[in-house]
């Protein structure tokens, strides 16, 4: 409680004290779009494994619904940013003035109105989603009747196709267009990969904390492990969408797709490899083995890595394209505004948490996931 | 470990271990059925007229094909990439569908895993011989040589010589291992001398003991962890060939994700097609259930989807990026002379795996086959308008041509198809179609009726 | 003389209970035959873990140095060409090759080192102790090394009372 405290007081000061505006628009941005994405996994965790009819995600499904009750706050915090002003200071197409020849052909697309319904009907859609499938998930526990059951599953489906269109355009719309220059079909997977690699992150993280808090007993190794697993795939497959995103470009040397990389490696080449090291590297190597996956000892440090990890791979995407190399940098800004948003999400989750059992007793797949051992 | 009582059950019939192994054994036993002898036929009548079209393009020349300056590949890379996708259905469904710990693919994997190893054979045969001296094909492997040469590591054609070996090899291993404990079965059932002899030989000695069945478990599990990032890097480097280059249609950073999922789509396609006929034509309808054929159709919506949103994407950042040439080569593809290939692309691809949404259609055999096999056609279809539209008209008018195949490169093909029956058919006769040991282990938890204990 | 007794069930729960009986009697199994895996044996026989994730890791290891060296040197030293402007060292283009090697290495390494271990192999000599191990019979294998025929006796007994069934022994 303290610490969310502290965070949404170095949310108004690091506000506050930054240098420039820009650079604590772009903060802004960076840290709403995270915990955003950051919720928007936690509800893809509970979809995807409802509609495969998987079963041993029951024990930890609750974690991920309080996530995902971050998706309204987050929405309403991005949509008054943009309003407020964040739009325009941020995204160099708002500049309708002043464009090449370039943007001008993508106003069609590109033009504020079209901008905002977008972004609502995508916000809209996300949190009404949520809410009806947080519902239909307590409504299940309360007598486990199968009609909430399949309920469940057709809503998953619902927003699993909802979401496979609009986190692609929205990545599009507020992350891509901050280059409006430059253009790449895999951005939108790129995106989500990246942020799905940090939502189990934080999902353990978020799991060990309530553990050592006392709670979740039901949760036993093998559902750790199969985290352990999810991780560890995840940032494998990130790292395959980055290389596949930055070698297609560095091979064919076009210089419209190159000039993305060439401000990276200039001024942010630090960062670019932190990137790739904590993002891949360290997952990959920590989390080869069985037993490492097994218990929190190396699981922990390895998931408070890849979220910060990905935070980088973020400012990665973000910054160059807003503020550029000699006006970007590390310090107060970047630090406060993220304590700040990560206190607001670890608020929202707490609250959420509390309002409903920790395990969803009367699921029919919560018996199977109390029994799950598995064998490898 | 508890199973829910609302999942379905996995082997139906109320199965004894015995029953399984003599339901799985019996299509190895006495005669083939005359559909067999049929399927061999015609299968082998295929092979021979790929084995002329063989001759005539290595006797005759590549002259024999309809390629041309601008249209450098056509038929040959659209068939070369397409078995590819296909095979890629068997490890998915080996690896990774072990590694999500589904085990619904106890009854399909070993049939699909054969189905790969088959599909990767015909995949390689096109590169070979689509560099015309096809003797020295040996030179795309680096080796030391007296001219200081090696092969240029810098060329996507060059990986996939890599990835194309690694994957036929450690698909074999992957299959023979899996397959050793149930050719033990079948050696200790055998009743004629060369028959046992023979299955002896193939069985390497599996005697069951704990220590072998412990450590087997171990290196299924490690296999599938490599053949899982293979099959994604097997494809992906595929959709290097093309998206390395600079050709507006061609260079896209998408292609690798969306050649991978393409591929599993089309392989569950080729696999549905194949196991609705091996299942009842085999009597195995109690194994490989309508659980099994709606998981593959689930399978086939999810891949099928994020094909039709990488069009989707395609398409919106061709005009987005405001590259005029991007631009024409997406209209090209819809309204220019191809575009009968690229509408019939759109319908099967994207429409047809669509009307799996609906229950009653995903558990209706037949429309389960015809949709399968429409939706190979599309997946053709796809790897044809990728690769002939791209290059048929690209930067410069003048070097605009138009493509069409000489009944040479047909006969390729359907020597391909003759390759894949015949050996699929000779597969079904020498090892048993699915496998046993692993049924086995999944009888207790999902079988519709309590077991019955069968004593001597 | 190699004298050992066999015994099975016919069913794996009923493996595992007798097994559990047999072995707190002190009787040391030798060894224990199934048609299929069954989970939970390796721990009640006290099977150690397999070490074979490290061949796999060793066998990865190798490809990927052999996999990536082996391309930068033919195109830093042995024999530099420029291929489409790209630098003669050009990490991007080594990465398919080196991870497919990776790969290989590692798949070839695990299975030869299981075949290998397990006394797997197309000339294997190993005895098939019952042709219905591989069809739905659990076979649980005693050496008997150098027991008294009483204490022959005494191991038919515990396993009669484990529910085991056809105890033979042979020699």
């Amino acid at each position: 409680m303290v610490m969310i405290a502290i965070g949404v007081v170095s949310l108004l000061y690091g506000a506050l004290a930054g240098p420039g505006i820009k650079r604590m628009a772009a903060n802004l941005l960076l840290n709403n779009y995270y915990f955003l994405s950051l919720g928007l996994i936690g509800l893809f965790f509970i979809t995807a494994h409802a509609v495969s009819e998987s079963g041993w995600h029951t024990s930890v499904q609750r974690i991920a619904e309080a996530m995902s009750s971050f998706i309204p706050i987050g929405g309403v915090l991005l949509l008054v940013f943009f309003l407020s002003g964040g739009l325009h200071l941020l995204y160099e197409w708002t500049n309708t003035e002043q464009l090449d020849e370039v943007l001008q052909g993508k106003t069609p697309y590109l033009n504020e109105p079209f901008f905002y319904i977008r972004t609502l009907v995508f916000l809209a859609g996300w949190s009404i989603l949520a809410y009806f499938i947080r519902k239909t998930s307590l409504q299940l526990d309360i007598d486990g009747e199968r009609k909430y059951f399949n309920r469940l599953r057709v809503l998953s489906a619902v927003f699993l196709v909802f979401y496979a269109l609009s986190s692609v355009i929205s990545s599009w719309d507020w992350l891509m267009s901050i280059d409006a220059h430059w253009y790449s079909t895999l951005y939108g997977w790129y995106v989500f990969s990246s942020m799905l690699a940090a939502g189990i992150a934080m999902l353990i993280i978020l799991l060990y904390v309530l553990m050592k808090m006392g709670y979740m007993e039901h949760v036993n190794t093998e559902h750790i492990h199969d985290l352990g697993i999810y991780l560890f795939g995840f940032s494998i497959f990130w790292a395959y969408l980055w290389f596949s995103q930055y070698m297609l470009i560095w091979y064919a040397n076009i210089p419209e797709e190159t000039v993305y990389f060439y401000d990276r490696h200039l001024h942010f080449s630090g960062v670019f490899y932190i990137n790739l090291i904590l993002c891949f590297v360290v997952p990959f190597l920590a989390l080869m083995t069985r037993n490492s996956k097994r218990s929190f000892t190396i699981l922990i440090p390895v998931s408070v890595l890849v979220v910060i990890g990905h935070w980088f791979d973020l400012y990665l995407l973000i910054m160059p394209g807003t503020i550029g190399g000699e006006a970007s940098g590390f310090g107060l800004v970047e630090i406060g505004t993220t304590i700040g948003f990560l206190g607001l999400f670890a608020l929202v989750s707490f609250l959420t948490l509390a309002k409903a059992p920790l395990a969803p007793y009367k699921h029919p797949f919560y018996k199977e996931s109390l029994d799950y051992h598995t064998h490898y | 470990m508890y199973v829910s009582p609302i999942r379905e059950p996995l082997v139906r019939g109320g199965k004894t271990y015995s029953q399984i192994t003599k339901d799985i054994l019996a299509p190895m036993a006495g005669r083939p059925s005359v559909y067999w002898y049929i399927g061999i036929s015609l299968s082998v009548a295929a092979l021979l007229f790929g084995a002329w079209a063989i001759y005539m393009t290595v006797y005759v020349g590549i002259g024999t094909w309809g390629l041309n300056k601008t249209i450098g590949w056509a038929w040959d890379i659209t068939n070369f990439v397409w078995w590819v996708g296909i095979g890629h259905a068997g490890t998915f469904i080996s690896a990774i569908l072990l590694l999500f710990r589904q085990r619904w693919r106890t009854s399909i994997n070993r049939s699909a895993e054969a189905m790969t190893l088959i599909a990767i054979m015909c995949a390689g045969f096109f590169p070979l011989i689509h560099m015309g001296r096809i003797l020295l094909g040996f030179f795309i492997f680096p080796y030391p040589n007296t001219r200081s040469l090696w092969v240029n590591f810098n060329s996507p054609l060059l990986w996939d010589v890599f990835a194309i070996t690694t994957y036929f090899l450690v698909s074999l291993i992957f299959w023979y291992v899996g397959l050793i404990p149930d050719i033990a079965t079948v050696r200790d059932k055998a009743k004629s001398k060369i028959r046992k002899a023979i299955y002896k030989f193939l069985s390497f000695g599996w005697t069951g003991s704990v220590r072998q069945w412990t450590r087997h478990e171990t290196v299924s599990l490690i296999l599938a962890g490599l053949a899982a990032p293979l099959v994604l890097s097997v494809h992906t480097i595929v959709s290097f060939d093309f998206a390395t280059s600079v050709i507006p249609g061609w260079h896209t950073t998408i292609f690798p994700p969306y050649f991978v999922s393409g591929a599993v789509f089309s392989g569950f396609a080729m696999v549905l097609t194949l196991l609705i006929v091996a299942r009842k034509a085999l009597n195995l309808e109690e194994y490989i259930t309508k659980i099994h054929i709606e998981s593959m159709t689930k399978v086939i919506i999810l891949t099928g989807s994020i094909v039709g949103i990488a069009y989707i994407t395609e398409f919106f950042i061709a005009w987005y990026s405001g590259v005029e040439y991007e631009q024409y080569a997406f209209l090209n593809r819809a309204f220019g002379p191809y575009a009968w290939a690229y509408w019939i692309m759109m319908t099967c691809n994207v429409i047809t795996p669509q009307l799996f949404w609906i229950k009653k259609i995903r558990t209706n055999m037949l429309v389960v086959f015809i949709i399968s096999i429409f939706v190979n056609i599309g997946m053709w279809f796809e790897r044809f308008v990728i690769i002939v539209t791209s290059l048929h008209r690209d930067y410069l008018p003048s070097s605009w041509a138009m493509y069409k195949p000489t009944i040479t490169e047909v006969g390729l093909y359907v020597g391909t198809f003759g390759l894949f029956f015949t050996l699929f058919l000779l597969f079904i006769r020498a090892f048993p179609v699915v496998a046993i040991a692993e049924i086995k282990t999944v009888l207790k938890a999902s079988t519709d009726k309590p077991m019955q204990q069968d004593h001597e | 003389m190699n004298k050992y007794l066999t015994a099975y069930y016919n069913d794996e729960e009923d493996l595992l209970e007798g097994l559990n009986k047999i072995q707190s009697e002190g009787i040391k199994v030798t060894d224990v035959l199934t048609p299929f895996p069954v989970h939970g044996l390796d721990k009640v026989i006290g099977l150690r873990r397999s070490r074979l994730s490290v061949i796999a890791f060793i066998g990865g290891a190798l490809g990927t140095l052999i996999g990536f060296f082996f391309q930068a040197w033919v195109f830093t030293v042995d024999y530099p060409l420029a291929f489409g402007g790209k630098p003669f060292f050009a990490v991007p283009s080594f990465m398919p090759v080196t991870f497919e090697m990776a790969v290989l290495l590692a798949a070839y390494a695990i299975v030869f080192a299981y075949l290998i271990h397990n006394n797997l192999g197309p000339g294997s000599k190993n005895i098939i102790y019952d042709e219905r191990i591989t069809d739905d019979r659990f076979l649980i294998l005693i050496s008997l090394e150098d027991k008294a025929d009483d204490q022959i006796k005494e191991v038919e007994t515990v396993l009669e009372n484990a529910g085991a069934l056809g105890i033979t022994l042979k020699v």
